[in-house]
């Protein structure tokens, strides 16, 4: 059997009367990366916190790289590298001095320390602001840096708390090179995210996280399966061909249904050859398409296949936007 | 290409350094960061000097109050006080830095690393105790060459010390008050609060006779009181007594207490 790098088993956590994480177990074998996912509150940060150490949990244990996290913390925290959530560096010293002051911290030399935080530069491309205050960075600079700042120690272990969010289309995939790169070499991930395509391209087995409870587990393609909401989205040159094109669809056994502006038509695809039907019934009826492609389920068709209600989530989601649009109001 | 990434093999990598290690590079990061902020380096270095500036100016009549020492004048009598009010102040800023890094994450880093959550706690006093020395030491310096400072021999020396002591106890106050706060806003509200009758209820700025009745009562509770006198004997008279004692004594104690809730605070999540 494999060894597990990460052992929770009926982690539980409360504060006060809140339940934040109901008998979580989650087991991470050596070397792979788990994605936990979930909307906002499902209890992912709670989880990473307590794996981590920063937290203790109510009841359940842990183990992470072989030790208890409640009674070895000190040899766990040796082993891990954590990015949280929110970026964690000291803005008032430079790009290189949190490098060094980590790996002394961790007991390098000051010269070693130097080695590290260099390379590390190097590898998250922040070597020509190495020598600038971390304050003067930009969003996607501080979360490479906070990145940078857990894989100082080389740590077995690397737990991303959404790493992705709030990172432009090309700093995420960057990110999601270096995450693929450390799991090359043989780290421990455990990702957190809001995004079923991150989880879907860098996690080898996937826990889905709701109300502090798994609703599902799985690897990617099992859970797309389970959920089978894979979409074919198709978008008219002609919206006068609109009904055409529904009619061949509809007798080549799809269910298409369109949008109110009659360019846009989408189908379920329930079978990998349903794409293929699709475009030869449209060829054979002489449509002209602007755009075909496949949309993968998100994270809402993920609940809903769940009978998960994602409304609470989308009742915080909404109270977010609503104080943004007063603050901005005003 | 390197493999600078991956987790180290067999017992190549750092799994913690020794206490004395993280104490000094925490410290040096705190110190570090006040270097590198012009504009918080200007505000350590002028605060001392406006407060000898503004007071001198300001309160240089006390000289003619009943009570007030003859023969002194009005700045000898300010500057052994002004030594230990200076040294509050940056006892006050302890736990602006905490609740700053607890804020912007960093304690949480750290909190992740193999390191003593103590020596988080003791790095942060220790960066301000070189601090405020720095600050006195300009203090001292500017007070005999512009503003006609005449302390008796190296008695100065001492009271320099003691206002160490004194500001490095009350320092482990605030940083256990900011452990338990952990807002920036409240802790503020209860430093400024604090500030009042500890400097303001003791001897510092006038002899205590010259105080009205109820103040006179706070001062002669409030540990400062023991500190200035102790510090005015030291540069007036060259002289050490039992105040002095006293005052290091409440500072230990003060101190003691200080540590004990800063990490039980430290350790609550
Ligand atoms: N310190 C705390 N005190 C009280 N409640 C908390 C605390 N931390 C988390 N919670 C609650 O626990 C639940 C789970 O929170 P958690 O931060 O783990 O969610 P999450 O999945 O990380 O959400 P997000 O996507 O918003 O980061 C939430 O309802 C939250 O309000
Ligand atoms: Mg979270």
């Amino acid at each position: 059997m494999t060894e597990l790098m990460i052992d929770a088993v009926r982690i539980t956590k409360k504060f006060g009367k809140m339940t934040a994480l109901d008998g979580v177990d989650l087991s991470v074998p050596k070397g792979t990366v788990m994605g936990l996912l979930g909307h906002n509150g499902a209890g992912k940060t709670t989880l990473v916190n307590i794996l981590s150490t920063l937290t203790t949990a109510t009841s359940g244990t842990a183990r992470v790289a072989g030790y208890d996290v409640l009674t070895h913390g000190h040899d766990v925290r040796g082993r891990i590298g954590l990015t949280g959530q929110f970026a964690s560096v000291d803005e008032q010293i430079t790009g290189l001095d949190n490098l060094v002051l980590i790996a002394r911290l961790l007991g390098a030399s000051p010269k070693q320390a130097r080695r590290r935080a260099e390379e590390l530069l190097t590898v998250f491309d922040l070597t020509a602001a190495g020598g600038r205050k971390a304050q003067t960075y930009s969003g996607g600079m501080r979360r490479r840096l906070d990145l940078a700042a857990s894989l100082v120690g080389h740590p077995d272990v690397i737990f991303l708390d959404e790493p992705t969010t709030g990172l432009d289309p090309s700093s995420r995939n960057s990110l999601w090179e270096i995450v693929e790169r450390l799991v090359r070499e043989g780290t421990t991930v455990l990702l957190t995210t809001q995004y079923l395509e991150e989880a879907d391209r860098l996690a080898d087995r996937i826990t889905v996280l709701a109300s502090g409870r798994i609703v599902a587990a799985g690897t990617a393609d099992q859970l797309k399966g389970d959920i089978g909401t894979r979409t074919i989205m198709l978008t008219l040159a002609h919206p006068g061909d609109v009904t055409v094109a529904m009619d061949a669809l509809k007798r080549a056994g799809l269910h298409p249904s369109h949008d109110v502006t009659r360019r846009k038509i989408s189908s379920p695809a329930v079978a990998s050859t349903d794409l293929i039907l699709a475009v030869r019934a449209l060829d054979r009826a002489g449509v002209m398409v602007t755009e075909l492609g496949i949309s993968e389920p998100s994270l809402d068709d993920v609940y809903l296949a769940l009978n998960h209600d994602p409304k609470t989530d989308a009742d915080n989601a909404n109270a977010v936007t609503q104080i943004i649009k007063a603050i901005s109001a005003a | 290409m390197s493999s600078s990434l991956a987790p180290a093999t067999q017992g190549a990598t750092w799994r913690g350094s020794s206490l004395y290690t993280q104490i000094m590079v925490l410290t040096g990061r705190s110190l570090r960061s006040v270097l590198l902020d012009p504009k918080n380096l200007l505000f350590t270095l002028l605060t001392p000097l406006m407060m000898l500036l503004l007071f001198s100016q300001v309160f240089s009549n006390v000289a003619n109050t009943p009570g007030f020492p003859k023969g002194v004048s009005y700045i000898n009598f300010l500057m052994p006080a002004t030594l230990v009010t200076t040294a509050l102040s940056a006892a006050m800023t302890a736990g602006v830095g905490f609740v700053n890094d607890l804020r912007n994450g960093v304690l949480a880093r750290f909190r992740a690393l193999p390191i003593n959550g103590g020596s988080i706690l003791a790095a942060r006093s220790l960066a301000d105790l070189v601090r405020s020395a720095v600050q006195l030491i300009i203090m001292i310096v500017a007070a005999v060459a512009v503003f006609g400072f005449t302390p008796k021999g190296f008695g100065v020396a001492g009271a320099l010390l003691l206002a160490l002591i004194v500001g490095w106890g009350l320092g482990w106050l605030f940083l256990a008050v900011a452990t338990w706060m952990r807002n920036p806003e409240t802790l503020q509200m209860f430093t400024f609060l604090a500030m009042f009758p500890l400097m303001f209820g003791s001897s510092a700025y006038m002899p205590l006779d010259g105080l009205p009745g109820w103040m006179q009562f706070v001062a002669t509770v409030n540990p400062l009181t023991y500190a200035i006198d102790a510090s005015r004997e030291l540069t007036l008279q060259g002289t050490i007594s039992s105040t002095a004692f006293t005052s290091i004594g409440i500072s230990l104690v003060i101190a003691a207490g200080g540590m004990v809730f800063a990490a039980k605070g430290f350790r609550r999540q």
